[in-house]
């Protein structure tokens, strides 16, 4: 078995190997690419959102203008929610590593375009990924949908006042026992509505809406696009090979924020995101064993 | 307490506290409307019909 994990998965025979000796070779790859430190988003989450802080008074005292200052916002908040993801992931430093701090920092901080509670935002997710695709227990199965049209007409509707998916994180954090990070929901929301309605009541509603509440709304369209919706698509089996799929995506992996690998992340979350596709193409044999859906990828 | 959270995070608080002035302002900043009482009604009429929806029905667009 030693000698099946020096070699690498791109060995003639590879096809010969049992399940077991693949399950070694996953490991063995995975465990080259857990312990690095992604010191590219630490940068980008933190970075992130002082840029966005910074639009408020550039476009409040007509530095920049409200159309730039909008499509920039638009841009921050989309990009605010994955650099936490690693820190929901302890990517950055795990619990105990000097680096923790700086963790849980990158974690509260670059949610505040997306004005997400950093706590709740991690066990919620730990839900996603302990019952990915499961109908009752998975807090974001909601997304899925026939298309994206589909996805897109949900995706506005789970945003009105009386969707029943806006109880799916509250019951996670109930079934886990962590109902006091309501505490955290209430208080980013508040903070959220606050500078909302001051600055709508203090005559600059234009600048909120366009700064922040627009954002806001159509970053969570285009996050849940490509977090939730296309890489759990149909999001019908729930076992760990088949739970996540590879795809190819329209506008690239960039543009479609590293999500053409997620399925490295549901096999080994630990692993950043920047790494995925050095990890994909060093996988992709076994991931082809294993029965996979890697789409055109 | 939870009254006051209920109020707060209500389509009606949304629409008086955001909705309202937003509209209000985008009429004056696109010389729709002048300035004075009567474009604070016209936003009213406007936003309105919405939150009355929200807050009745659940869903600012009707469809739910």
């Amino acid at each position: 078995m030693d000698q099946v994990a020096d070699q690498t998965v791109t060995l003639e025979n590879w096809d010969e190997l049992t399940d077991d000796q693949l399950d070694v070779l996953e490991r063995k790859i995975a465990a080259k690419y857990i312990h690095i430190v992604p010191w590219g988003a630490v940068a980008w989450g933190i970075g992130n959102t002082l840029l966005w802080l910074s639009l408020w008074p550039l476009v409040l005292l007509d530095i920049l203008p409200l159309w730039l200052g909008f499509i920039i916002a638009t841009f921050n908040c989309a990009l605010a929610y994955l650099p936490s993801h690693e820190a929901q992931h302890s990517i950055i430093a795990g619990k105990g590593k000097p680096l923790r701090w700086l963790n849980e920092l990158v974690g509260h901080v670059s949610l505040i375009p997306f004005s997400a509670p950093f706590r709740v935002a991690r066990a919620t997710h730990m839900a996603h990924h302990r019952h990915t695709n499961d109908p009752v227990l998975d807090v974001d199965y909601d997304t899925t949908a026939r298309n994206g049209w589909h996805f897109l007409y949900k995706s506005i509707l789970r945003r009105q006042p009386g969707s029943k998916s806006k109880e799916a994180y509250p019951a996670a954090l109930a079934r886990t026992e962590q109902s006091h990070l309501m505490l955290d929901i209430l208080i980013v929301n508040i903070f959220y509505l606050a500078v909302l309605f001051g600055m709508a009541w203090t005559g600059h509603a234009i600048e909120a809406a366009l700064l922040w509440w627009l954002p806001k709304n159509i970053s969570i369209v285009y996050v849940e696009h490509y977090l939730s919706w296309m890489p759990h698509h149909p999001g019908k089996e729930t076992s760990r090979y088949r739970d996540t799929r590879a795809f190819k995506s329209k506008l690239g992996n960039i543009g479609s924020m590293g999500m053409q690998y997620h399925i490295i992340h549901h096999l080994f979350p630990r692993i950043p995101l920047s790494q995925h596709p050095a990890v994909y193409r060093e996988m992709k044999p076994i991931l082809q064993r294993k029965g996979c859906d890697l789409g055109e990828l | 307490m939870e009254q006051v959270i209920k109020i707060l995070f209500s389509p009606t608080a949304f629409a008086v506290g955001f909705l309202w002035p937003l509209v209000a302002q985008t009429l004056i900043a696109t010389n729709t409307i002048g300035t004075g009482w009567q474009v604070w009604m016209i936003a009213a009429l406007i936003v309105t019909p919405f939150a009355a929806s929200a807050q009745l029905r659940g869903s600012w667009i009707w469809i739910r």
